[in-house]
């Protein structure tokens, strides 16, 4: 509690408040236009007509992929396993570029087929499966709900920080403290205007969330470094860390190189093709706008990481060294006091550290501005998750399984009712890790975001396959991605729940050692690919027409006629 | 020489120099990934963990930084030459 003092010392006055309410009227503002300039047709509440330029498909891209994590999650990391972790964002150049060498492709044939999701392309290459598009949605689901999680997650802490007087409330019998009020107040927020506007509403909110997250990670680098006295000082105290935080693997001991590597390259384009980015391919405008955004997201972001956000991690590193409690690795008080605090490093240091340097005024100011970043990166990437989401339990769940002649209206309905559920979902298992010790079984920001990645990877091999080679089955793409799955849960605390305890120590053991070795993605990647390419080999594959008519379609595009003509694999 | 005195390519002369060129940055690429978060990164160890720096910057930010710019350079450079689409 000693930090919550400090905090609580250093009256910010009214000034979070103003900016704050600012922010959420011109949310909801983008929320209501986008409902006014939309169309009542399903592509345009999920796709936006297709016609989005370079500047909101590379800020919405960059929106959709940094989250909180980015702001809390990764500093977070860094302050607890120094620079090994900073090697991580050598993933995002490989990132950029999967936005125009997978994105042409899939853009190009998403406008010729009408494709909305992920699934309508793998399931057209392969033949149309119900199983196949099913357990595509699946993969969408476990990528999306932990994303979502943490972003809420994200919203508690936040509020935790900049409104510590905020007393709890009694409502229903249950105690509301600020921690809730938080989770609550963002998830709400950002489910309303997804609900109103679509994919418009979410990819405008995302161009001043993505250039707030951009500006906002620079400033708190500059302001870190400055603070600590300039960049030769803080560079100088830096080179003074314990040398398990200057080199890998990392105090924690978890950072080898083939980790890193296997991270940055398949986390990376794992992230690229969640559900989000994909429909993000099919709404640009033309390849050269895909292209261009590649080229921004390639050199501008990392910059935004290796010169702003991490330098904070490393500077925090430097002047609050994590402290051994137990023999558990804990953030030093002035950071935070549970386990699960390195994620609030940046609020911590930028609360401390901006107003003494910018004075009372100007530093509350700058703060606050920078806590609005943070949180327009949590919830950039909660309304793009659960867009997504809409759009793959839509078409890929209730359109082919419960409802195949549900009309368009009946669709959209149902659409919104998915975001409802997924954000009330989300909410509900933020607040059931908070109040349960005994559900912990992700603690930190960072490690949902790896098991997401994880899932997400293991569309990889299909999508890789359906856009380059076109060598695999039906049967092999269901075995395969089944497999994928199953490897990853292995990594999750969930086997202990259904395994004996016998097994689930073994399990462990192997899970343990490998994923010190690699990136759980990778495990569940190459086990998935393998089974792919051998049951591909035995098993039926499309008719030569298909797979043609399929290639033929990635290299050149011919506009529809109209929005409506997608009907294959149905 | 001169800008206009470069022999122009005929169109089947592009399509195999931007081939090459192709496998030339994805080499470049990989290599990048190798000697930056892989085990290149041993090469460099030691000497961070004993408080080395270059110009001033802990090693490994420095050699974090370093291979950034050659991966950042590949998208660049494929950016200007081979990302050409039929669309255009």
């Amino acid at each position: 509690m000693i930090f919550m003092n400090l905090f609580a010392a250093l009256d910010m006055g009214i000034t979070p408040h103003v900016i704050i309410v600012l922010y959420m009227i011109m949310l909801l503002a983008f929320g209501i236009i986008g409902y006014l300039k939309s169309k009542t047709s399903e592509e345009d509440y999920y796709l936006a007509g297709r016609d989005q330029g370079v500047l909101v498909t590379s800020l919405t891209i960059m929106a959709t992929m940094f989250s909180s994590a980015a702001m809390l999650g990764i500093p977070g990391l860094i302050y607890k396993d120094g620079v090994a972790f900073l090697f991580f964002t050598l993933n995002l150049p490989l990132s950029g570029a999967a936005i125009y060498i997978l994105g042409s492709r899939i853009w190009r044939i998403g406008r010729t087929r009408g494709y909305i999701t992920p699934a309508d392309l793998v399931t057209d290459c392969y033949g149309g499966s119900g199983l196949l598009r099913s357990l595509i949605a699946l993969v969408g689901f476990l990528y999306v709900i932990p994303y979502i999680v943490m972003q809420i997650k994200a919203g508690g802490y936040l509020a935790q920080r900049m409104f510590p007087d905020v007393e709890s409330i009694l409502f229903m019998g249950q105690e509301i403290g600020i921690f809730e009020m938080g989770t609550i107040a963002l998830s709400i927020l950002t489910m309303l205007y997804v609900l109103i506007g679509g994919m418009r509403s979410v990819a405008w909110t995302d161009v001043v969330q993505g250039i707030l997250l951009l500006s906002g990670m620079l400033v708190a680098g500059t302001a870190t470094v400055m603070a600590m006295g300039g960049p030769v000082s803080f560079f100088g105290q830096l080179s003074e860390l314990q040398p398990e935080a200057l080199s890998v693997p990392g105090p924690s001991g978890i950072w080898s190189p083939w980790k890193l590597m296997t991270l940055c390259m398949f986390a990376s384009l794992s992230t690229m093709i969640q559900p989000g980015q994909w429909m993000r391919y099919y709404a640009a405008s033309s390849p050269k706008t895909l292209k261009r955004s590649a080229i921004v997201f390639s050199t501008l972001l990392p910059c935004c990481f290796l010169f702003g956000v991490m330098l904070v991690g490393l500077g925090a590193r430097a002047l609050y060294p994590p402290i051994l409690e137990n023999g558990v690795l804990m953030p030093h008080p002035a950071v935070g006091s549970q386990a699960g605090g390195f994620d609030q490093v940046v609020v911590a240091m930028l609360q401390e550290h901006v107003p003494l340097l910018l004075g009372p005024t100007l530093g509350v100011v700058i703060v606050s501005l920078i806590l609005v970043a943070i949180m327009a990166a949590s919830m950039s990437t909660a309304d793009s998750n659960l867009h997504a989401l809409s759009a793959v339990l839509t078409r890929d769940v209730y359109d082919r399984f419960i409802r195949p002649g549900a009309g368009e209206k009946e669709r959209a309905w149902f659409g919104r009712g998915v975001i409802v559920v997924a954000t009330l979902l989300a909410l509900w298992l933020v607040n059931l890790g908070e109040q349960d010790p005994n559900f912990k079984p992700i603690a930190l920001i960072a490690q949902l975001m790896f098991v997401a990645m994880a899932f997400s990877c293991q569309l990889l091999p299909l999508a890789l396959d359906a856009l380059f080679l076109r060598k695999g089955t039906q049967t092999g793409a269901i075995c395969g991605i089944t497999s994928g799955i199953l490897i990853v849960f292995l990594f999750t605390p969930f086997p202990q729940l259904i395994l004996s305890d016998g097994l689930t120590a073994s399990v462990k053991g192997l899970t343990g050692t490998l994923s010190g070795l690699f990136d759980i993605g990778f495990c569940g990647f190459i086990v998935n690919a393998a089974v792919f390419a051998i049951v591909s080999q035995f098993t039926k594959r499309p008719s030569k027409e298909r797979t043609e008519a399929f290639a033929r379609d990635l290299k050149i595009s011919i506009p529809r006629a109209s929005p409506e003509v997608f009907t294959r694999g149905k | 020489m001169p800008l206009k005195d470069i022999p122009k390519m005929t169109e089947d002369q592009e399509p195999s120099r931007n081939q090459k060129l192709k496998w030339i940055l994805s080499g470049i690429f990989i290599f990048a990934l190798i000697m930056g978060p892989g085990p290149g990164l041993y090469l460099v160890n030691d000497f961070a963990a004993a408080g080395g720096t270059l110009i001033g910057v802990p090693a490994l930010y420095a050699w974090a930084v370093f291979w950034f710019a050659v991966e950042a350079g590949v998208v660049i450079t494929a950016y200007l030459t081979i990302w050409r689409d039929k669309a255009e």
